[in-house]
Formats: structure tokens, C-alpha cells, sequence
């Protein structure tokens, strides 16, 4: 390698990278049990994906939008399930 | 017959003396008729023959003492020569063009018309001798033989105009015509003059020279109007009534004609109805004002000299009434000149309505112009008519460039909207080029870049306003004047309303509404153009994501408040996957500086690891943007451990939610150092990687290089040549690239920006066109089942698969949009197409 080209390196490492990415929850499935919207996505009742419209998930390692479940819990006269494996539903710790 | 039948003698109770009297009264009378004409007849000889013809009427041989007496006369008026003579004054002109008349012709005319009625006026006095000897002898007889006896007038006069029409050489009404307009130039030359004094001495104080002058334009001018008086006078008098009228109504409609082009011109900047409407008061009005009271008091002259009736009088003439009562017959003339003006004017302007639209906003004064003559001559076809052959001539040409097309439309509506507020001419002026910017592939671009670019889209306005602020405003005052409309909505109100109703013009198509419903709205027709407001909607979010993909700075100022306008037209549903794509613009950096502030307190940077700080990123939310080309890349190992470092992170702040990198989207800065210079670049991330990989390795083989990189060679190859074209490396042999240590070459230099935009159209984000094909292919095995049934028309193919497509994704193509899938459908050959039925291929 020439000095040139040691000074080349050199300059190219102080670049400036602006890159892309998407986020993606971390779930087993794509799409909610409850409302079949992608998790990617947001439940009917929201506007805003992320942060406005997270995941939930329940002890038996099943994921639903917060809202979806929450809907389905509270419609639950007695103890709720899980809409997709009929345990009890708990939060997961 | 008549002679003796009438007459209360009969031939059988003649008596001889009788007979003898009547031959000898008969010779005197021709002789002294002939005498009488020649004018040689003294008063003894007028005595004579009024005694003569007394006599002959006393045995009833009236009739014949008229009948000879005209033959005569007509003789006598041919003999002469008078008309032939007439006509001689001006046989020198006859071959000649009308420039070469010269001065002198005026008073060649002026004199023959003189001495022609100078012999009419004795004529005249002849025949008032007659009638007013056979009028005395009959003063106790018959109504209707009076009436015969005024008759003789008529038949005189129609004698006399008929001998001069049938030698009527065809270059007078030329003469005539030319005439006027000398003398009526000359006249509006003395009125500017008067004008200019006018202005001059309001200037100055009245000074006694300006007075003496204008005095002397007014003298000037009133010997003008006399001079052309007597000459319509002698005119009329001959028998030449309309055809003088008609030369100089000509060329005073001729002189209108040219002071509203000169007026008017190619200026559309002031207003110049209110000026031709002046001069029209103040030169052709005021002649003929004075023409025709001079001509009116010529009756009372006529009246006077003997008891002949006016000449005017005995001539009846379209023009007979405006001479009588002149107020009335300048009011006339008034309103002819005026709509005469409207009407050039009118044309001027529809003539040149492309371009006073293209200046619009500055020439709204020639619009309102255009719009106070339609008024009046109601002749809005004409202008529709000739505005669209001239768009359809000038603007709808494959020359023109889709932008220009449409500053055009909008400049077309926003003036149409002055003439006409119902829109309803605007409808088939926009009709053409609605149509035609539909046939244009980046009519939908440009119309998305005219609404939300803010960037000088016109010089004169307030610069940083887009379209769609302008509109907005324009949108508030209207808006602001409904509601009060319906805060007030009394009684009297209601009324005031409904009297101020107009019925629609008649041009009207009765199936777009009626006025109240029909509000022109500029961005409503644009939208038109397109279809749909989704697909406007859709436009705008696959170019925002472009733009916002592009950033590195998170700056989207410009953008929110776009997408609030557009929120407020489209509806915030519509504009909901947008306002998705700017928050995740705000997210990021929120999350960006967040990382950042977490990872300067633990981390040691290693010898060749990067520092977290050259790196920014944009976090999507996929679901909400338009479909992004995601091509596998493979990045140096410092960029792609900082990468994942980010990436952790990001991991731990946010727990459940991780990043997946799109490595081949954003941009990278990077600066490279030669022996001579050093360079910038902001290149896409494939382009860094290729470079980077030359820090290793000199030379590279394309296989090898692809390999490493992970893309395939043909894309890699695309992407060498940017490199190769900076000058920083170069093919030595086939398919081997090596870098360029220095540069010598500095032409290169040059092309670089060139280069860097050419670079810039290598979109991340898939083009609509794109995007619609793919979906449109959802719908090929719905369509090719459809038609194993039979063949079907594109309509059926439409109304089907609306009717069955109602589930995600529901069926929102348009007709044409269908239309031209299957056309590629058909040229696929899965599809034919026999009259207008589209079936599949066997």
C-alpha cells in the first residue's frame, strides 16, 4: 500500500452514513390473532403503529395487539382466555 | 286615353274655336316648356306658360302638360350632359388605385356635386312651376288629383337618380368611400390635436395662444363637418342617399376599426374600452352629431327657397328618421358605433386569448375588457371555439412540456373564471386539455410538484407559496363569503338572493348542475385531470417517500404543512398512510439521538471500528409506504458491524421491536483523497461499497467484486460506471477495474454534476406505473377465467370485477386503467381483441 493510499482509507472512514431501516416486532406470528391486521401494522382503533399501538403477550407466548386483547379481556364476564390456545390468558411477565 | 276620358269636355261637343285654342295652347306650351328649360325663360315667359297650361287643363289635358313636361325635362337633362358631365369630372380617376386620388379629388367632387345640383335645383324650380300652375287651376278638384300632382316630384326625382344610376361608373362608391375616410382621418387628426392642446394648456395657465388655437381646431372642424355636410347634402339630393350613407358609415366603422387596433394592439396590461368608448364621443359621434344637424337644418332651408319639399324628405331612406329627429338617430348611431367597438375589440381579444393567458395575472385588465364586450355581444361561442383551435394548435403539441400545459390550465381557469363564474364555458374550453394531459405519463407528477413545490413557482407572487397555498387563500375569502350567505339567511335575505338569481347561459349543460351546485374549483379541476383523489393521494405518498427516504436531516418542515393543506382537501383518511410516513421521519430522530447519547458512554472505540456518531438513520414502518426495492448488499465489515451495533441498541430501547436494515437505501458522504485533490461524494450505499472495497485491493475482477459485495454483476457493472465516469476508477482490462491514483484529467471535473443527477433518477422507491402493474396482475386470473365463459366488452370486465372485488384489495382501477391492461394482456397474446370483445386466445 502507498502512503497515497493509506491516506485514501483514511478519508474514506470519516464518511457520513445515513441508512434506512424498518422496525418489525419481535413476534412469532405477522398478523394480530384478534383483529388479523399485521403486527407491522396498528389495530382498527388506532392510527399510529409502534410505540402508540404495541404488542402484548400472554403466558402461553401468544402475541396480540395491546388494544385487541384488552377489548377481549374486558368483554370477558369471568376469567379470559387466550383467543388462540383457550389457556388462561396472563400477561407475561 | 285618359286625357279626354277624364275631362268634362268630349271630343264630339268640341268647338272649332275650342280646338283652336287648345292646338295654339298646346304649341305655346311646348315652346315656352322649352325655353322654360333651357333657361332662357324670363317672367313673361313663366307668365305665358302658366296661362298655357291653364288653358290645357281647363280641357282636362292635365296629364299630358305633366307627362311632356318630364320627357322633357329628362331630355333636356341628357341633352345637357349634366349626368354625363357628372360623370366626366371623375372618368380620371377611374383607372387609378385609391392612393393615387390626391387631394384634388375632394374638390373635384365637391364641384361636380355642385354643379350637378345646381342644375337639379333649377330643374326643381321647373317643376315647382308646373305644379304650382296645375295646383291653382285645380285647387277646387279632387284630392287624388293633387296628390298626382305631387307625384310629379317623386317621378322627377326617381327620373333623375335612375339616369345618373344606370351611368353609374363603378369606381364611385369608391370615390365616395374614400372620400370619407380622408376627410374623417383629417377630422380625428383635428381632435387629437385639440386633445393634446387640451392637455397642454390644463398644464400650463389658459394661455391666450392655446385658446386662439383650439378656437381655431373648433372653426376648423366645423368647417370640415360643413364641407362634408354639403357633399352628403348634394348627395342625397341626387338621389344618392344610401350609397352616401353607406361610404361614410364604412369609413367611419373603418376608422373605429383601426383606432381599436391601434388602441388595443398587443397590449394587455391597461384597459382600453374606457378610451375607445371616449373617442368614440369624441370624434365619430360628434361628426355625425354635426352632420346630421346640419343635414336637418338643410330642411328647413329646403322649405324656404321655394314650397319644394326637402330633398331629404322626397327620397325615403333607411336613414330618413335618424334625419328628422337627430337626438334620436345619434342615439343610434351611438349604440351601432359601440357595439361595433365591442365587437372588434372582442375579436381582437379572443384572437389573442392564448397570450393575454399567458401573461394572466398581469393582463387581467384585457380580460375584463374581453369580459365587458361579451356582455354585450354575447358571442362567448365564438371565443370557446377559437380559444380551443388555438390551445389545440399551440399549446397541445408533443412540443410543449407537460408543466407549461398545466400553468396554462390554471392560468386558463383562474382567467375564464372572470368572464364566466359559472364555469360553464370554462367546461368546454378544460374539456381538450383535460383530455390531452390525460394522455401524458407525468401529468400526475407535475400536477403533485405545482401543488406542494414552493420553490419560485411564480416571480411576482409571494415566492415561497405553492400552488395549494394559493389556492387555499383563494378558497377562504370564497368560503367566508358563503357562510355569510348563510348566517343572514332572513327573510329579506332570501329575497335579495333570489332577485340577484341568473338563469345559467344557455350553453349550459344541464346535466353538470345547476349554477348554485357548479363552484369553479381550481384544484377540484386538476384533480379531474387525474381520475381520483386517491390517485392523487397515492401519487403524492410514492413521491414524499422519496423525498423523506432522501433525507438526512430529518428537516420535513415543508413537508408536514403540505401534507396538513392536503389533509384538509382530501380528508385526513386519505392523507393517514402520509402522516404515518412523516411521524416515522420524527421517530427516527428521536430514536436516533437517543442511541447516540446511550452509546457514548460505554463504548471504547477499537482500532478500526467506527465511531456511532458518522451514522443517522430512518426507521420505516413498512406497512405504510409505498412498496421500496430491497436488493441484497453486502457492506464493508466496519459500516456492517456499526450496523448491527445500532441496530442492538435500538433493540434495547425499544425491546420487542428490532430494526431490519435496507442496506441499499440511504446515502453516504464520503470524501476521497488522491495525490492532487480530494473529492466529495454523496453516493447511494452500493456505490460506497463498491469504492470501500478498493481500500484492500487495487484491482478487482467483476466476479470477484459482486461476490464480495453480494449483488449481481450486472447491477454491479451499472454501478462501476459512475466510478469509472468520476475518473477514480478504471477498466485496464475486460471486466477488471483498478483505482486512479491521481487525476490529470480535469475535464472530468466538470461533468460531475451532471453525472450526480443522472444518478438521482435511479429511484428506490417503485414507480406507480410499476406499482399498478403488479397490482393489476392480481386481477389476470379473475379475468382470464371470466372470459373462458365468452367474450366480453371492457365495460362487462369493469362492471365484473367491481361487482366481485368488493373484499381487500377492492377493485379501484379506473376504465381506462383496465383498458390498458388488458391491451397488454392482449399483446402478451393471453387475450385477443375482435371488434371491441375481448376473448382468450385459443
Amino acid at each position: 500500500m502507498s502512503p497515497d493510499f493509506e491516506k485514501q482509507i483514511h478519508e474514506l472512514l470519516h464518511c457520513r452514513w445515513h441508512a434506512v431501516a424498518s422496525w418489525t416486532w419481535d413476534a412469532q406470528d405477522e398478523t394480530c390473532g384478534i383483529c388479523r391486521m399485521p403486527f407491522d401494522g396498528c389495530c382498527p382503533d388506532c392510527k399510529l403503529p409502534g410505540d402508540d399501538c404495541p404488542l402484548i403477550w400472554g403466558a402461553c407466548n401468544h402475541s396480540f395487539h395491546l388494544h385487541c386483547i384488552l377489548k377481549w379481556v374486558n368483554s370477558q364476564t369471568s376469567q379470559a382466555h387466550c383467543p388462540m390456545c383457550r389457556r388462561e390468558w396472563q400477561f407475561k411477565e | 286615353m285618359e286625357v279626354l276620358g277624364s275631362s268634362e269636355y268630349n271630343l264630339e261637343t268640341l268647338s272649332d274655336d275650342a280646338i283652336r285654342e287648345i292646338t295654339e295652347s298646346y304649341d305655346g306650351f311646348f315652346t315656352t316648356v322649352e325655353s322654360l328649360i333651357a333657361g332662357a325663360g324670363d317672367s313673361s315667359v313663366e307668365k305665358e306658360f302658366v296661362s298655357h297650361v291653364s288653358t290645357l287643363c281647363k280641357y282636362g289635358l292635365d296629364s299630358l302638360v305633366r307627362d311632356h313636361f318630364l320627357t322633357s325635362l329628362e331630355q333636356a337633362f341628357q341633352k345637357t350632359g349634366a349626368a354625363l358631365s357628372f360623370w366626366d369630372h371623375l372618368d380620371d380617376y377611374c383607372g387609378k388605385n385609391h392612393t393615387d386620388y390626391g387631394e384634388e379629388i375632394h374638390q373635384v367632387l365637391c364641384k361636380a356635386l355642385e354643379e350637378i345640383s345646381r342644375e337639379k335645383q333649377y330643374h326643381d324650380k321647373c317643376t315647382s312651376m308646373v305644379v304650382h300652375a296645375l295646383k291653382s287651376f285645380k285647387e277646387e278638384r279632387l284630392n287624388s288629383d293633387a296628390e298626382r300632382v305631387e307625384l310629379l316630384f317623386s317621378r322627377f326625382q326617381s327620373m333623375l337618380s335612375s339616369t345618373l344610376m344606370t351611368t353609374l361608373p363603378q369606381h364611385f362608391p369608391e370615390i365616395l368611400h374614400w372620400y370619407f375616410k380622408e376627410k374623417l382621418e383629417e377630422l380625428s387628426a383635428i381632435m387629437d390635436e385639440d386633445d393634446t392642446q387640451e392637455l397642454e394648456s390644463d398644464g400650463m395657465d389658459l394661455d391666450e395662444s392655446g385658446e386662439m388655437d383650439a378656437d381655431e381646431g373648433y372653426s376648423r372642424h366645423d368647417e370640415l363637418v360643413k364641407n362634408i355636410g354639403k357633399v352628403v347634402r348634394d348627395l342625397r339630393s341626387i338621389g344618392f342617399t344610401s350609397l352616401a350613407e353607406n361610404a361614410y358609415a364604412s369609413a367611419i366603422f373603418l376608422l373605429l376599426k383601426a383606432k381599436v387596433h391601434d388602441l388595443a394592439g398587443d397590449e394587455y396590461r391597461t384597459s382600453v374600452l374606457g378610451p375607445i368608448k371616449e373617442w368614440i364621443q369624441a370624434v365619430p359621434l360628434q361628426f355625425l352629431n354635426a352632420l346630421l344637424s346640419y343635414l336637418g337644418d338643410s330642411i328647413s332651408y329646403g322649405t324656404t327657397s321655394s314650397c319644394l319639399t326637402s330633398p331629404l324628405a322626397c327620397c325615403p331612406s333607411p336613414s330618413f328618421f335618424k334625419v328628422v329627429t337627430p337626438s334620436q338617430g345619434t342615439v343610434r348611431w351611438k349604440l351601432r358605433l359601440e357595439y361595433f367597438a365591442y365587437e372588434t375589440l372582442q375579436d381582437l381579444r379572443i384572437a389573442n386569448l392564448f397570450e393575454i393567458i399567458v401573461d394572466y395575472p398581469e393582463s387581467s385588465p384585457a380580460i375584463e375588457d374581453l369580459n365587458q364586450c361579451l356582455e354585450y355581444t354575447r358571442q362567448h361561442s365564438k371565443l370557446v371555439e377559437s380559444f380551443i383551435s388555438s390551445l389545440k394548435y399551440r399549446l397541445l403539441t408533443a412540443g410543449a412540456s407537460t408543466n407549461d400545459i398545466l400553468h396554462q390550465y390554471v392560468s386558463t381557469i383562474k382567467a375564464l373564471r372572470a368572464i364566466d363564474p359559472a364555469g360553464v364555458f370554462l367546461e368546454a374550453v378544460a374539456e381538450p386539455i383535460r383530455d390531452y394531459l390525460r394522455g401524458r405519463k407525468d401529468t400526475i407528477k407535475c400536477i403533485i410538484t405545482m401543488l406542494t413545490d414552493r420553490s419560485g413557482r411564480n416571480a411576482n407572487g409571494s415566492p415561497g407559496d405553492s400552488l395549494l397555498e394559493e389556492l387555499m387563500r383563494d378558497e377562504e375569502t370564497q368560503e367566508n363569503v358563503g357562510f355569510d350567505d348563510d348566517f343572514h339567511t332572513d327573510d329579506k335575505q332570501a329575497w335579495i338572493n333570489a332577485s340577484r338569481w341568473e338563469p345559467d347561459p344557455v350553453e349550459a349543460d344541464p346535466l353538470k348542475g345547476s349554477l348554485s351546485q357548479r363552484k369553479v374549483n381550481i384544484l377540484g379541476l386538476l384533480v379531474d385531470i387525474i381520475g381520483s383523489k386517491e390517485q392523487l393521494v397515492n401519487e403524492y405518498r410514492v413521491m414524499l417517500a422519496e423525498k423523506l427516504l432522501n433525507k438526512t436531516d430529518y428537516d420535513i418542515d415543508t413537508e408536514i404543512r403540505t401534507g396538513e393543506l392536503l389533509k384538509i382537501h382530501f380528508g385526513e383518511a386519505s392523507m393517514q398512510r402520509c402522516e404515518i410516513m412523516l411521524n416515522d421521519l420524527i421517530d427516527s430522530k428521536r430514536v436516533n439521538t437517543n442511541i447516540k447519547k446511550a452509546s457514548q458512554t460505554d463504548i471504547e472505540l477499537g482500532e478500526s471500528e467506527l465511531s456511532v456518531d458518522i451514522l443517522t438513520s430512518t426507521i420505516l414502518s413498512t406497512n405504510f409506504w409505498p412498496p421500496i426495492h430491497d436488493e441484497p448488499l453486502e457492506l464493508p465489515a466496519p459500516i456492517d458491524k456499526l450496523l448491527s451495533d445500532y441496530a442492538n441498541r435500538y433493540h434495547e430501547i425499544k425491546t420487542p421491536r428490532k430494526l431490519l436494515w435496507k442496506k441499499n437505501l440511504g446515502s453516504v458522504k464520503l470524501e476521497l483523497q488522491f495525490e492532487d485533490r480530494s473529492v466529495q461524494f454523496t453516493v447511494s450505499p452500493t456505490h460506497a461499497a463498491i469504492i470501500m472495497q478498493f481500500q484492500e485491493k487495487k484491482s478487482w475482477t467483476s466476479i470477484d467484486l459482486a461476490a464480495t459485495i453480494g449483488i449481481p454483476i450486472d447491477l454491479l457493472n451499472r454501478r462501476v460506471n459512475f466510478w469509472i465516469s468520476k475518473g477514480v476508477l478504471r477498466e485496464s482490462n475486460a471486466n477488471v477495474f483498478t483505482l486512479v491514483e491521481s487525476i490529470t484529467d480535469s475535464a472530468k471535473n466538470e461533468s460531475e454534476e451532471l453525472l450526480a443527477s443522472d444518478e438521482e433518477s435511479e429511484r428506490s422507491i417503485a414507480y406507480v406505473e410499476d406499482q399498478l402493474r403488479k397490482e393489476t396482475t392480481i386481477y389476470k386470473n379473475f379475468i382470464m377465467a371470466m372470459l373462458t365463459n365468452g367474450s366480453m366488452a371492457v365495460d362487462g370486465i369493469h362492471n365484473r370485477l367491481k361487482m366481485f372485488y368488493v373484499a381487500d384489495p377492492a377493485y379501484d382501477k379506473s376504465l381506462q386503467q383496465l383498458q390498458s391492461f388488458l391491451s397488454r394482456l392482449v399483446a402478451e397474446e393471453k387475450l385477443e381483441l375482435r371488434d371491441g370483445m375481448y376473448l382468450l386466445k385459443k
